[in-house]
């Protein structure tokens, strides 16, 4: 079965960056630019696992969160961000974050996380 | 493609650029104009995170800025900070086909070296990097230029190599030159922000220096009940007089030319009451006495050497501009402006006070006095500056600001 990702963040080239990046090991990748996109993307593609930015205009990435995890609680979701605060890291276990990787990142530790979360799934 | 001529143009360009982060981006930018490469990035030790991180990209793949980082461990790193030694690859860059000629060659050999090329080419192929050279200052991995595979497919060539790697050097040399600069700039704002402190410590003492003497002239004037409580007014007074006359009175000379007029009759301290508070006029004998309150001003300043300017207008006060006056008979400009400016401010003041022996006049009569003494008893350009400064603060402030209380100013 194809694995899905979701990659939300507002930054273009980011996006870009890892569709490219996760395309290249046998990824099925779609990208959403804010917390709205993010909700009707997933609802429309199903992905296995989202990486999640936190700070994006419209919604940010911890309403999304909620309103993601409460459409599907089965799918992964890793925040992907820059902000690295106790309080964000906090509110984002306590909705249902399965992980938090804070930019820049280790592009090594982001494939082997993403890959560990989808045991099971696919 | 002209290298050598490229790595002067750069070189020059580069001795100039003080910021690392623009050097950087000039070097992408540079490389990513004249080599067709899927991309070019710049990975740079960052001391204060203590990692390595991208610090440019350029090219169609592109690492987002600030998206990736590598800590000490990353393969990549030590790879050329370690690794690269004990597997004894000769070049001291990275060739993706390089690479993978060896494993194929070897692959039998299952080795640790034979382990370490397989890692060290798997981080090559997240970051789709087909050329990584480093960049060294001393022993230390500074950072690496990551290239991309060229667009038409082909590998990277011998002198292509030799020109990145030359253009890696001179990067670093920059890099090291900027950060000294850098660090000479750091350095220089650190003094001069001890060199701020030392100047309010300063400011601070001074303050402290001129309440003692604020206190003690007003012991000095407490014995003339008249006077008391009117030191005030002649500093004041005399501040302003400099101003008009264009002294620097935003630096030093306001300190002193304030300590001068309100010390220039501390010697009174030394005189006895009967003669200080005569209500008539001295006789010959007890005006020689009198006399002697400059000497006596001099004295007790004598012991602060740091108030040697201050203690040669309480000395010189009763000068005249003529040379008729005393201690020593000074002339004209040999008289310090100073003194010359306490000499119309204490006359000025005496006229329109009210003392023991006279009552205070109008200040129409002081200045037309003042006039009438000009170029005899006074320096004639004090005299003017005097009043000048005086006619203006009382046109700002009002005649009451420096004559309250029992001094009448006008009939």
């Amino acid at each position: 079965m194809v694995k899905k990702l979701l990659v939300v963040d507002d930054e273009e080239e980011i996006c870009d960056f890892l569709k490219s990046f996760f395309e290249d090991r046998q990824f099925e990748v779609e990208t959403a630019h804010s917390g709205i996109q993010a909700i009707e993307k997933a609802r429309k593609f199903g992905p296995h696992v989202i990486l999640l930015d936190i700070q994006m205009p419209e919604m940010d990435g911890l309403k999304a969160l909620k309103i993601l995890k409460e459409e599907n609680p089965k799918v992964k979701v890793i925040m992907v961000t820059a902000v690295e605060t106790q309080e964000k890291i906090e509110e984002s276990m306590r909705l249902g974050a399965d992980n938090y990787i804070t930019k820049p990142l280790s592009l090594e530790y982001l494939e082997n996380d993403v890959q560990e979360k989808l045991k099971g799934l696919v | 493609m002209d290298y050598e001529r490229i790595l002067r143009d750069v070189a020059k360009l580069m001795v100039r650029l003080k910021k690392p982060s623009r050097l950087l981006k000039m070097t992408t930018r540079f490389i990513d104009k004249n080599f067709q490469l899927n991309h070019t990035s710049i990975v740079i030790w960052d001391e204060a995170r203590s990692r390595y991180a991208f610090a440019d990209s350029k090219g169609r793949q592109k690492i987002p800025s600030g998206f990736v980082k590598f800590d000490r461990e990353h393969p990549l790193i030590s790879w050329f900070s370690k690794t690269r030694r004990f597997v004894k690859m000769p070049k001291d860059y990275l060739l993706r086909s390089d690479l993978e000629t060896q494993i194929e060659k070897g692959l039998k050999t299952n080795s640790d070296s034979m382990r370490a090329l397989q890692i060290v080419l798997k981080a090559m192929q997240v970051l789709k990097a087909h050329a990584v050279i480093p960049a060294y200052y001393k022993s230390d991995l500074l950072g690496m230029l990551i290239l991309g595979a060229k667009k038409d497919g082909y590998g990277f060539e011998a002198r292509e190599i030799s020109f990145f790697q030359t253009l890696v050097q001179d990067c670093s040399m920059a890099l090291k030159n900027a950060e000294y600069h850098q660090s000479l700039i750091d350095r220089n704002s650190q003094l001069e922000s001890q060199l701020r402190e030392i100047e309010s410590l300063r400011t601070r003492e001074q303050k402290r220096y001129y309440e003692i003497i604020r206190s003690l002239a007003q012991q000095v004037y407490a014995k003339d009940p008249y006077t008391f409580g009117h030191i005030g007014q002649v500093e004041r007074l005399g501040v302003i007089t400099g101003r008009e006359l264009g002294l620097d009175m935003a630096g030093r000379y306001k300190d002193i030319l304030s300590a001068g007029l309100l010390l220039h009759d501390v010697g009174k301290i030394g005189i006895p009451d009967h003669i200080l508070n005569k209500p008539a006029r001295l006789d010959p004998d007890e005006w020689n006495i009198m006399k002697t309150h400059v000497d006596k001003g001099a004295q007790i300043l004598e012991p602060l050497t740091d108030f040697k300017e201050v203690r040669e207008i309480v000395y010189s006060h009763h000068e005249r501009w003529d040379g008729t006056g005393y201690p020593r008979g000074l002339k004209g400009e040999s008289i310090p402006v100073g003194a010359r400016i306490v000499c119309v401010v204490d006359a000025f003041h005496a006229i329109v006070s009210t003392r023991c022996y006279s009552k205070g006049r109008p200040i129409e009569t002081a200045f037309e006095e003042l006039r009438r003494c000009a170029g005899s008893q006074f320096d004639p350009t004090v005299v003017e500056a005097f009043i000048t400064a005086l006619t203006k603060e009382m046109k700002r402030r009002g005649t009451g600001f420096f004559y309250d209380g029992e001094i009448k100013h006008t009939a």
